[in-house]
């Protein structure tokens, strides 16, 4: 008893994917429906239709559909939708900066996770999001709202990369940032890969690097490879070190004294280093001729761990400590005990 | 007559016919995703997001075939689809093949 009138037209779309219309069909290549909805939209299809149901001979319900459906491309190249195109990429620039206090004419060209490690009174990592805005580098924190660090593009002198071993044990890159005050300041991002490039790529090369030592040109060469930057291996030598790890160093100043973190490396041949994450070079470097003896201590340390390791030096005393700090008591203990002449690693490894 | 259906395999069945059809739509995705990078007007970042997220698509439709384990079924029912539109083409692309049918019908 339903009767269908309908009226439809579609507008010329090419039919078939690059088949002329010849008397011969050829069936190979096979039409698939992607390939279908390639040409619909890529040619772009309206739609004019106009449809009246009724039931037994009287309309009861009409419908007037005008639609076109075409690909953006196919859009913009009509001139339609052009606006709301653009009016939806700029919603997602300006969501993106949200909250985030843009200066006039600045727009943001990445973001991601990241943070900010303060340095002075405290010495902690600051968690945020990571800006890299035309004009600025930020470290920003959205709640409560600070800006947790900042520098101007044509501040920033350079920009390399360094691996660094977190409390947990897991290897990172960490972005330092020396800026024209000659400060450095480390960050960590979620890709800080990307944000250097990004960096670099709009400061331009020419400023940056000039005048670093030979200390970031090997970050550059790390960068610039897709693995994760790891100890140089020309300073790695396997045979040779013993231990490496993270270690707490009680550092004199003259105001006090202060413990602070960082990582251990104990030697065969160059002996016991301590380094700290912002360090040019190692804040402790005993030889092992100079190491004269390991002894426990007690004290107050930041972590809890109450074993101290005094490590008396020909010049020095140094005060360590770490969760392993035994077993580095005892692999110290073995190298000062061992003949200084013996270059052999073997005994060392075996005491171990 | 009863019509029995299995339960199991009419959620099968359904889920089988909703991914397919998310899968064509991804495909179309993909194409004027193509098309609109070759178009260039996106900036860097947009094309890296587009690229990100069309992956992650594929990612996640590939988890939920291999979870359902539907991956066959999703295939068969792409490669059906794929021959009725064939047919459907072929048959108005060739004028010839409305004369068969015409035949065809009158016998």
């Amino acid at each position: 008893m339903t009767d269908l009138a309908e009226r439809g037209s579609t507008a010329p779309t090419a039919h078939g994917s690059g088949q002329t219309a010849g008397m011969e069909p050829t069936r190979n290549p096979q039409v698939t429906l992607p390939d279908l909805i390639e040409v619909l939209l890529n040619k772009g299809t309206y739609l004019n239709l106009d449809l009246i149901i009724s039931v037994a001979d009287i309309p009861l319900i009409g419908i007037n559909l005008r639609a076109t459906i075409a690909g953006m491309e196919t859009m913009l190249e009509y001139g339609m939708m052009r606006d709301w195109d653009e009016k939806t990429r700029l919603w997602v620039q300006r969501s993106v900066a949200r909250n985030f206090p843009l200066r006039p004419g600045e727009e943001v060209i990445a973001k991601m996770a990241g943070g900010h490690f303060q340095e002075g009174f405290s010495r902690i990592w600051r968690p945020g999001n990571i800006y890299v805005t035309n004009q600025r580098l930020v470290a920003f924190r959205r709640d409560p709202k600070e800006i947790l660090w900042q520098s101007d593009l044509s501040d920033i002198m350079d920009l390399s990369l360094q691996g660094e071993r977190t409390i947990g044990g897991e290897e990172r890159t960490r972005l330092i940032v020396r800026t024209s005050d000659d400060a450095t300041t480390m960050l960590s991002a979620a890709a800080p890969q990307r944000i250097r490039e990004l960096v670099i790529g709009s400061i331009g090369l020419p400023h940056v690097r000039k005048g670093s030592g030979p200390e970031s040109s090997a970050h550059e060469s790390t960068a610039a490879g897709a693995q994760p930057p790891e100890a140089p291996p020309a300073q790695r030598e396997p045979d040779t070190l013993l231990r490496e790890g993270h270690m707490w160093y009680l550092e004199r100043r003259a105001q006090g004294q202060i413990w602070r973190a960082g990582h251990a490396r104990l030697d065969t041949r160059t002996g016991f280093t301590w380094k700290g994450p912002l360090d040019a070079r190692p804040a402790v470097n005993l030889a092992p001729a100079e190491i004269l003896s390991v002894e426990p201590a007690e004290g107050q340390t930041p972590v809890g761990h109450s074993n101290i390791l005094q490590v008396v030096g020909s010049r020095d005393r140094v005060y360590l400590t770490s969760a392993d700090i035994g077993e580095w008591e005892r692999e110290i203990a073995v190298l000062v005990n061992r003949d200084p002449g013996s270059a052999h690693t073997s005994e060392a490894e075996n005491g171990a | 007559m009863a019509l029995e259906i299995d339960e199991k395999s009419l959620k099968h069945g359904v889920l089988t016919l909703v991914v397919t059809l998310v899968e064509v739509i991804q495909e179309a995705l993909e194409t004027q995703a193509v098309r609109r990078l070759e178009g260039g007007d996106l900036t860097e970042e947009e094309q890296d997001r587009l690229g990100e997220a069309l992956m992650e698509l594929d990612e996640a439709m590939d988890e939920i075939k291999a979870e359902h384990g539907i991956t066959a079924s999703v295939e068969d029912l792409h490669r059906g689809l794929d021959d009725v539109v064939d047919e459907v083409v072929d048959k108005l692309i060739n004028p010839s093949r409305w004369a068969e049918e015409e035949g065809k019908n009158i016998t």
